[in-house]
């Protein structure tokens, strides 16, 4: 199969800041996580997929076009949605005329058409309700949600979002994820989340990212598959453990390299992820006997 | 995309249908209260009445444009700049759309600015219009260029900022071999306004630079650095 999203080699310094080093990736029709710590480069490698920037060197394609020239760059974007990290409104717009508005710039220009497509779009993001209010009177997960159609309007086959559960409550971030769920049917979602719950529920696969790198390229079992046998149980807090935390059961879940007959644990998603991390220096890894460890358990 | 364009003539027609949103997404009130003070400066010498001398209208009309072109240097806030930052109407369009409904209203403004100087000590209209029209392009290729630049959604307050401190110690710190701040008696009047000339089309040229969208990226800086 062809795969929607197609990157070698794609780097992007700031100043003296490398934001991406050499990044490779193939992403096909699923939703895809992108994990890591902050400053990974994950908002970088989003805006650069979603040609937003252009990346100083390497090679890629979406769609089979190379977003490297301008004529490559307009058919991505004709087929593609994107909600950043910080989605900005125009505040007197109502969430109807906001995503219309988006709808235009997205070159759907009969009107008839582009209106029913917007009540679409508001209908599967549950704003149908509230579509003639002012967007400067939505809560903020309703705004939210109002991006999120947004970046749906056109029914786009590549969609970026970059944090996009980030600040809403469960209920909300429960709503999202079927939202995703449902989008990531039929078409390929890039999904960058610090929420490793939100990948084991959404994500058919998974890319860690740290220091601008990718880390880890593979599914959310081969990722939970990188602490089997290092996650134990103990009553006190392992000196041992790379990392480790008071349960609410009163207990200890130690992260790391076990003692010999240590109590095991059945691995998450998030101690893989942890584990990861771990391996890489100077990233905010997990540190023998303190830091992530020290901090929870305090 | 498939039973959604219908009908669709693409650019040309995102163009027209792109012309209502886009006026409302105008920063309208930092250019009412521009073009309120440019007004207000341009009227001080009819104010003042018989001691108004053409130097003082000449400075007078200086002002006024600096205050116009301040309230230019708004045009290109977007506090959606981000959410709508891959789409695929091009951001030259974007920012054509955006100066257009500004032109003929900073022309009304400034026609109206010149008629309230009394005739008789108002400078060469076209001299004075030419500064005007070179300090506004001035506003619009910094605007321009901090959106090429760097990635606030709101770079107009900067932006005036620096046309302001910029634009007070020039005309009293300008070297006199290219003098551009000369009255309409100063034998060096044409000159000037040649070297006007040349900063409006200057400025012109940074404007359409920075509306296009590189699509590679140039290592250490230039107008192609940032997106």
């Amino acid at each position: 199969m062809t795969p929607t999203v197609s990157a070698s080699g794609l780097s992007l310094h700031f100043g003296g800041t490398r934001a991406l080093d050499e990044v490779s990736l193939r992403l096909s029709t699923g939703v895809t996580g992108l994990l890591g710590p902050n400053g990974a480069g994950k908002t970088t490698l989003l805006r650069v997929l979603a040609t937003a920037v252009p990346a100083d060197r390497g090679v890629f394609t979406v769609l089979g076009h190379d977003p490297g020239t301008s004529r490559g760059r307009q058919e991505v974007r004709r087929r593609l949605g994107y909600l950043p990290q910080a989605p900005g409104f125009h505040p007197d717009f109502t969430a109807f005329e906001f995503v219309d508005y988006v709808a235009i710039l997205k070159e759907l220009t009969d009107r008839t058409a582009r209106h029913r497509e917007v009540r679409r779009v508001l209908d599967e993001v549950g704003l149908t309700g509230v579509r003639g209010k002012r967007l400067r009177k939505l809560s903020g997960g309703m705004r939210q949600r109002t991006a999120l159609a947004a970046a749906l309007v056109g029914d786009p086959a590549f969609l970026v979002l970059d944090e996009p559960t980030v600040g809403l409550d469960p209920e909300q971030r429960m709503r999202f994820r079927e939202l995703i769920a449902h989008a990531g049917e039929g078409r390929t979602v890039l999904l960058s989340t610090h929420q490793t719950e939100d990948v084991a529920m959404l994500c058919n696969r998974v890319v860690v990212m740290a220091a601008g790198t990718v880390h880890f390229d593979g599914t959310p079992a081969e990722l939970t598959a990188q602490a089997g046998g290092r996650v134990w149980s103990s009553a006190e807090r392992d000196p041992g453990a790379k990392a480790g935390w008071r349960t609410g059961l009163g207990t200890f879940r130690n992260v790391g390299d076990p003692p010999d007959g240590a109590d095991l644990l059945e691995p998450t998603l998030e101690d893989g992820y942890l584990l990861t991390l771990d391996g890489i220096g100077g990233v905010g890894g997990l540190g023998r006997g303190g830091g992530f460890g020290a901090e929870a358990a305090a | 995309m498939p039973g959604v364009s219908g009908d669709t003539s693409g650019a040309a027609g995102a163009w027209r249908a792109l012309v209502r949103p886009v006026v409302r997404t105008l920063p309208w009130r930092a250019i009412g209260v521009a073009g309120g003070l440019g007004l207000l400066f341009a009227a001080a010498p009819r104010l003042l009445g018989e001691d108004a001398t053409g130097r003082l209208a000449l400075n007078a009309l200086r002002m006024s444009a600096l205050a116009f072109a301040l309230g230019a240097a708004f045009l290109l806030d977007d506090p959606a700049r981000h959410t709508t930052a891959a789409v695929p109407t091009r951001r030259a369009v974007r920012h054509t759309l955006r100066l257009a409904p500004v032109v003929p209203v900073a022309a009304l403004g400034w026609t109206v600015a010149l008629l309230l100087v009394p005739a008789g000590v108002r400078p060469p209209v076209g001299g004075v219009t030419l500064e005007a029209a070179a300090a506004l392009a001035l506003a619009l290729a910094g605007a321009a260029f901090a959106v090429r630049r760097s990635d606030s959604t709101r770079p107009g307050q900067a932006v005036a900022g620096a046309l302001f401190t910029t634009a007070v110690p020039a005309s009293l710190l300008w070297p006199e071999r290219w003098a551009l701040f000369v009255a309409p008696d100063d034998e060096r009047w044409a000159a000037a306004h040649d070297r006007w000339t040349v900063l409006l089309c200057a400025a012109l040229a940074v404007w359409a630079v920075c509306g296009a969208e590189p699509v590679r990226r140039r290592i250490g800086g230039g107008l192609g650095s940032r997106s």
